[in-house]
């Protein structure tokens, strides 16, 4: 593999001097040029999106797409297109010594420097001819000089095999040269062999040019700086979107990688990134290592930190956080000793987002106070990713800051205005991939806030606009996000199909896989528990509990569902337990406030089903207060549903009523079915309690029990819209009570035996 | 004829075995060659020589030449074969993985004592072998070299096969040891001062051999491949005249070792050499054939040896080696087209064949043929990138493309390959004499030179170099040595010429002068018309302008003003009769020079001189035409006008 000639290189040189030499009309210079420059020019990864992958696309550069851009444009001689004037060129390179000159003449087309030009003016001589002088810092200009320099470099063989490839890649083209040449036959690739009279199969051919003449033609060449364009690339989209090389690609990979002898360092790189993220622990060390050992000092810039910052993340993902951290601090060191401001940035940015995941493994760092507080760290981010306009860094670091601000329960305006900041600097800067996060951010605001149809939305918008160019992690924490909102609403197989519709190389990645697994079984295990189906919800949460390092928000939804299980089966006891063991782990200040009143709410929830209410009442009190003063709505009405039920325990029954009543709008409003279902039975014990309270047989008691009966129903409706098996027998109970109540034993009957086929039904089902 | 020819075969043949047996693997392939050069005869022949798997018929051939080992007829020496040939072929198979110290340890136990170049080493005497040298009587001999210390045998008893061998081995060892020294190509350490250290204790030893076998009498079973070995150890001692006897003792005893008679012809230097030579060689056709050899080592491209070579060709009609020694002298002789073509078949003869490729691309060069000289580079390298060959056929390519420092990188990678490859060493010279690196230049040609005294490009560019640096004395004797070498060459003698004019020695820069007119006629008779490409215009029965020109300013600064003008008529006369149009008509003559325009300007000032005021004005005229010093031809003219208006005053 050559450094950096290739045969369609030689070509793109050719057409580039018949351009030069003025036989390309008008019309076709555009063409001509955009052809020519979208080749010519080096990949630009801070270019968007769009022309990179153009770039990648036509990375190799076959004879047909020279034919394909020319041969429709009529050149400025007469009879001839571009394309037959092309070959003329190309055919006349005849002999390695031809090429030579070929190379040599290449200087012609350059402007000549100026001390040349002066001493031209001086001679005067001036050439008048209508060529076209390159200047030498143009793209095209400086195309020529690298190859012009690349060629001198060459040593002998590595140029005779590139004659020889030319020679090979040239050749399809021999009956179209033909049809203008007549005297061309088979070995006029040579004119050594032609003026020798040899053919094909002479000993001397088969010397010089032996695999041509029996056929066998070489694959695409490339060279070296084409296959290190293509692996940056690669690097790029693996890095920025966090997905693994899909199979075909791999094995391309290596069939061209195995044509050189020179394997680029980048390489190693590639294999790193796909050994990691298919969670192969071993070998992506090795990879790590070899690469980093390959290129410690290349082009006079050490590389010791971006190893070490590369080591830390490694370590972190594979749950080595001790390990981790202690490389992150050394890259920091590093990376002030170097004066490496993006990297240092990048890991201080880093650390503090690690901090926030593993809260328990920072007192180190706490003490040594690296970062100081939170507050001060995101303010020190802040202030460098200005000083250097990072961007990106800027945008994370605002929403980091709008997420303290919420978790802290500070002012939701504060948090907005981070987030509309951060929004306003990826647009007006574009920074693309910072999208996902500001829009999930938004959208887990709208859900706190109780909006859910907000947090759908911005959800969907980031699917909509967003997909093509975020990291892969991104759109899956969104699809598993949306999915969840769907099973809450009860639609399951809406939320099913859903999630298969994550693209499947995605979940090559070993890290998506698993996040995505833990969702779909977190809704399956859900549906599964409201339809009663015990045994396999079992099977699903101890699947669900089996791997390693999954998120805390997942954690904290499997414990949840944990405890709904073994509330469902009537052991209170473990579920208090587990629950326990769940709220000692959160008691830390740091702890997310949204899952401590959750805590909080199931905790009085849990006596209130074990007929204890009261017990409850402080923690239910203190969840409601908790959550309101950090405006987590729908933590906010599922407290004070858990304060209702003890106030009804309490015979409270008009206050809780009331209570129920006035939050019941925006309960609707969280579309949280189970919530509103709740909701609905508790106001309908909350109103035939009040009918308990008048007496028999009045208006008022029938007022309210039509009341009960009315909110019985819907609840029993939510119920059903969840499938939740138990809840709806339940609520079917109460209403056949209350219809016996009433007197109507007909219509009692009737709920009994609906009552009976849900069971039957569930039963069935399953 | 035919069973002359299939003895020679078998001879060649047993040649073959018997220098591979002794690894000299070099004389094994030219034997070979030459061997399969024989033309075919019908019947045995066929199968015998060309087949690759003979082995089988080999079996009942009655004369049974064992390809895998020699037989021996000496009684003695096949008992001794017989017992150590299990060590035998260890060593070998050592020195075929190129392990010379294990080799040469297998049946030499310790016993050469190598080391520093004292002259006696005390050590390897004293010690007795510790295996072997039992029975082994302890003669002693006057020693020749360093006579105060008696030689004794210190050799144990082995087959000349082994002792070769193992000594051989001593050698190689010691060579590259010497290489790995030297290390880079003209770096601190290459001074060509570095020695191979085993060279003592191996003429020590060989001689106390040779000193035993001579008292005892066995002198006449002696195989002559140890005195090759004795030969090349004196010749890297530089006493020549003793290698050169040894050799001549080698070669009547195996006259089939072509590295013997490589050595040989390497210690000639001059013509007069080889014919006092010739009378002590045995009559066989391996003498021709070195004779043939040296005489174009030596440039003798005379009929003489065109003739033997067609001789030769009537037994070997497919030789390459002899086609090649036709094309060389066809080069020598300029005929560059013939040697061109002859180069040309014998490629496509054998693509695969690297051997004087170097010369090949030489004639390219001169011929200026830069797509084949490319093209041929690319055989080459396909072949084998790592042959010195061909790094000098690259060299050639990149120097005729200018690029001179390329050109230099590939000379050095020869000669990286290979220390002792002559041309590379020549070239390089070039190639720094380009670059303006004269030190560098100066180094390379004294290396070549050191490694072959004959080359007379290298003793030139030394000359060249020294002018240069105007260094004119020194660049006279190198000047002598290479029209020594080349009397025919004119450039030669216009370089000594031009050195002894700078001494201020005009006599002996005349006859130099003339010797170099003379050799040019020489050249016109001898070569034909095409081929004069290089030497300017230097066509039949024209001689050089210039160095008429030169002589006739020699004789003018010695005062001798009618010898010069006589000489400037000369060099005028060399325009040629149509002088109208230079460029066009390129009849006999010329055409107008510088050097014919400058001598008509002496002449028209002489004549004006004398006074013969008419023809100075013709001259003048003549000038005003076609000439290159218009201006001061108008300024004659005009004097000359004013002259002859004043009145015809004498002068």
């Amino acid at each position: 593999m050559s450094r950096y000639l290739t045969p369609s290189k030689i070509g793109l040189l050719a057409l580039i001097s018949l351009y030069t030499e003025s036989v390309v009309p008008s019309a076709a210079t555009i063409p001509i040029l955009s052809f020519l420059v979208s080749h010519i020019l080096p990949v630009n990864s801070a270019a968007s999106q769009h022309t990179s992958s153009l770039q990648a696309r036509h990375v190799t550069l076959a004879i047909e797409d020279f034919q394909k851009a020319t041969i429709s444009y009529v050149s400025g001689r007469p009879g001839r297109t571009i394309w037959d004037l092309l070959l003329d060129k190309l055919w006349k390179i005849n002999s390695f010594d031809a090429l030579h000159i070929f190379f040599d003449t290449l200087s012609k087309l350059l402007q000549k420097p100026p001390d040349e030009q002066q001493q031209d003016a001086e001679d005067g001589t001036e050439s008048k001819s209508n060529h076209i002088r390159l200047s030498r810092a143009s793209p095209m200009g400086s195309f020529v000089r690298r190859a012009q320099l690349e060629f001198t470099r060459l040593q002998f063989h590595d140029g005779v095999t590139l004659w020889r490839k030319f020679v090979a890649y040239r050749a399809p083209t021999l009956p179209q040269w033909k049809k203008r040449n007549q005297s061309a036959d088979q070995i006029s690739f040579d004119a050594n062999l032609q003026e020798e009279h040899l053919n094909l199969g002479d000993r001397l051919t088969d010397v010089v040019y032996g695999e041509l003449a029996h056929g066998a033609g070489h694959g695409a060449s490339m060279s070296t700086e084409d296959m290190e364009k293509l692996l940056e690339y690669q690097i790029d989209q693996m890095q920025r979107m966090g997905n693994r090389l899909p199979q075909a690609m791999k094995a391309k990979f290596r069939a061209m990688l195995d044509i050189g002898v020179t394997v680029p360092n980048l390489s190693h790189y590639v294999a790193f990134l796909d050994a990691w993220r298919s969670g192969d622990y071993p070998s992506s060390f090795d990879n790590l290592h070899r690469y980093f050992d390959y290129t410690m000092h290349n082009r006079d810039r050490t590389f010791y930190q971006y190893a070490l910052l590369n080591l830390a993340i490694l370590h972190a993902d594979f749950g080595c956080h001790s390990e981790a951290l202690a490389a992150m601090q050394e890259t920091i060191s590093a990376a002030r000793e170097n004066n490496d401001m993006g990297c240092l940035n990048y890991s201080l940015s880093w650390l503090y987002h690690f901090g926030k995941a593993h809260p328990e493994e920072m007192d180190d760092i706490q003490k040594k106070g690296v970062l100081g507080t939170e507050k001060e760290a995101l303010a020190f981010l802040k202030a460098k990713a200005k000083e250097t306009s990072m961007w990106g860094l800027l945008s994370t670091s605002l929403l980091s800051e709008a997420k303290l601000a919420l978790s802290s329960g500070d002012s939701i305006a504060q948090a907005f205005e981070s987030i509309v900041k951060s929004s306003h600097l990826n647009v007006t800067k574009n920074v693309a991939n910072a999208a996902g996060s500001q829009m999930s951010m938004q959208s887990s605001i709208f859900g706190r806030l109780g909006v859910s149809c907000q947090a759908w939305l911005s959800g969907e918008l980031f699917l909509q606009c967003y997909t093509d160019q975020s990291p892969v992690e991104d759109v899956v924490h969104c699809i598993c996000r949306s999915a969840l909102l769907l099973a809450q609403r009860g639609k399951y197989d809406d939320a099913l199909t859903r999630m298969e519709e994550v693209d499947e190389e995605t979940l090559r990645t070993l890290r998506h896989s698993q996040y995505w697994t833990s969702n779909l079984g977190l809704i399956k295990l859900r549906r599964h528990l409201h339809r009663n189906n015990l045994v396999a919800a079992d099977m699903i949460l101890a699947q669900l509990q089996a791997p390693p390092n999954l998120p805390q928000d997942l954690q904290f939804a499997i414990a949840n569902l944990e405890i709904d299980l073994n509330v469902r089966r009537g052991d209170y006891s473990k579920a208090m337990d587990i629950l326990e063991n769940l709220a000692s782990r959160l008691i830390d200040g740091d702890a997310d406030v949204f899952q401590r009143i959750k805590v909080m709410t199931l905790k009085a929830r849990i006596y209130s089903k074990v007929g204890i209410p009261q017990k409850g009442f402080s923690v239910a009190l203190r969840a409601a207060s908790l959550a309101h003063r950090a405006r987590l709505l729908p933590a906010l009405w599922e407290a004070i549903g858990a304060v209702c039920a003890i106030l009804i325990s309490l015979k409270e029954f008009s206050a809780a009523a009331k209570l129920l009543d006035s939050i019941m709008p925006q309960t609707l409003e969280c579309e949280d079915c189970n919530l509103s279902a709740q909701t609905f039975s508790l106001l309908a014990d909350a109103h035939m309690g009040m009918a308990g309270q008048t007496k028999a047989e009045t208006l008022p008691r029938k007022e309210q029990m039509t009341k009960a009966l009315d909110n019985i129903g819907r609840s029993f409706d939510e119920f059903s819209r969840i499938e939740d098996i138990k809840g709806q027998c339940e609520m079917m109970a109460k209403k056949a009570t209350i219809m016996h109540l009433n007197g109507d034993p007909v219509l009692a009957n009737d709920c009994a035996a609906k009552y009976l086929d849900i069971k039957r039904a569930a039963k069935d089902q399953r | 004829m035919a069973s002359n020819t299939e003895q020679l075969r078998r001879t060649l043949q047993e040649a073959v075995v018997k220098c591979s047996e002794r690894c000299l693997y070099q004389s094994a392939k030219w034997a070979a060659e030459l061997s399969n050069s024989l033309p075919e005869t019908p019947s045995t022949s066929t199968s015998f020589n060309s087949d690759p798997d003979s082995q089988m018929q080999d079996a009942d051939l009655p004369p049974s030449v064992s390809t895998f080992l020699s037989s021996n007829p000496d009684p003695e020496e096949a008992r001794l074969e017989a017992q150590e040939l299990s060590k035998y072929l260890l060593a070998k198979s050592y020195f075929d993985c190129r392990e010379y110290d294990r080799c040469a340890a297998v049946f030499l136990p310790s016993i050469l004592a190598r080391g520093p170049l004292t002259p006696t080493s005390p050590n390897a005497k004293t010690r007795t072998p510790t295996k072997a040298g039992k029975g082994k009587a302890k003669e002693s001999s006057p020693n020749s070299e360093n006579g105060a210390t008696p030689l004794s045998n210190a050799l144990p008893r082995l087959s000349q096969k082994s002792l070769f061998l193992a000594m051989y081995a001593k050698y190689m060892a010691g060579e590259k040891r010497k290489d790995e020294e030297n290390e880079m190509i003209l770096g601190p350490a290459d001074g060509g001062g570095t020695v191979n250290r085993e060279l003592v204790g191996l003429a020590r030893s060989l001689e106390g051999w040779f000193a035993d076998r001579a008292a005892k009498g066995l002198e006449g079973s002696n195989q002559g491949w140890l005195e090759y070995l004795y030969a090349i150890v004196l010749a890297k001692g530089k006493t020549d005249e003793d290698a050169k006897r040894w050799l001549i003792r080698s070669v009547h005893r195996c006259p089939f070792n072509w590295g013997a008679w490589l050595e040989l012809s390497g210690l000639l230097s001059r013509f007069e050499d080889l014919q006092k030579i010739v009378r002590e060689l045995p009559q066989n056709i391996m003498t021709v054939i070195f004779h043939l050899y040296a005489s174009q080592e030596l440039y003798q491209y005379t009929e003489t040896t065109h003739h033997q070579l067609n001789e030769l060709e009537r037994f070997f009609p497919e030789s390459q080696f002899l086609k090649t020694q036709r094309a060389l002298l066809f080069y020598h002789s300029k005929d560059y087209d013939e040697a061109e073509s002859i180069f040309s078949t014998l490629l496509h003869a054998d693509p695969h064949r690297i051997d004087g490729l170097d010369e090949y691309s030489n004639v390219l060069y001169v011929m200026a043929a830069r797509p084949k000289l490319a093209f041929l580079a690319q055989v080459a390298t396909a072949t084998d990138k790592f042959r010195p060959e061909t790094c000098c056929v690259v060299g050639n390519y990149y120097s005729l493309k200018s690029e001179h420092e390329k050109a230099v990188m590939y000379f050095r990678r020869a000669l990286t390959l290979d220390r002792n490859f002559l041309s590379a060493w020549t070239l390089m010279g070039h190639e720094y004499v380009e670059m303006k690196n004269t030190h560098a230049a100066i180094e390379s040609y004294r290396r070549a030179v050191d490694v072959n005294r004959k080359d007379y490009r290298a003793w030139y560019g030394l000359g060249q170099a020294y002018e240069v640096l105007e260094m004119h004395l020194y660049a006279l004797f190198y000047y002598q040595r290479a029209a020594s070498l080349r009397p025919s060459e004119p450039s030669m003698w216009q370089g000594v010429a031009k050195c002894y004019d700078m001494v201020d020695r005009p006599v002996q820069s005349i006859k130099a002068y003339k010797r170099s007119l003379v050799a040019e006629t020489y050249y016109n008779q001898g070569s034909s018309f095409g081929s004069s490409a290089t030497n300017g215009g230097a066509s039949q029965g024209v001689l050089s302008p210039q160095t008429l020109h030169a002589i006739a300013l020699l004789y003018e600064k010695m005062g001798q003003l009618d010898e010069a003008a006589s000489y400037m008529e000369m060099t005028m006369a060399q325009e040629g009769p149509g002088e109208d149009d230079d460029d066009e008509v390129r009849g006999p003559g010329t055409g107008v020079t510088n050097a014919t325009s400058q001598a008509r300007m002496w002449l028209a000032r002489w004549e004006f001189a004398r006074g013969d005021l008419a023809r100075a004005m013709e001259l003048a005229n003549e000038l005003c035409n076609d000439s290159v010093e218009v201006e001061e031809a108008k300024a004659l003219i005009r004097d000359l006008r004013a002259r002859m208006e004043t009145g015809r005053s004498p002068s």
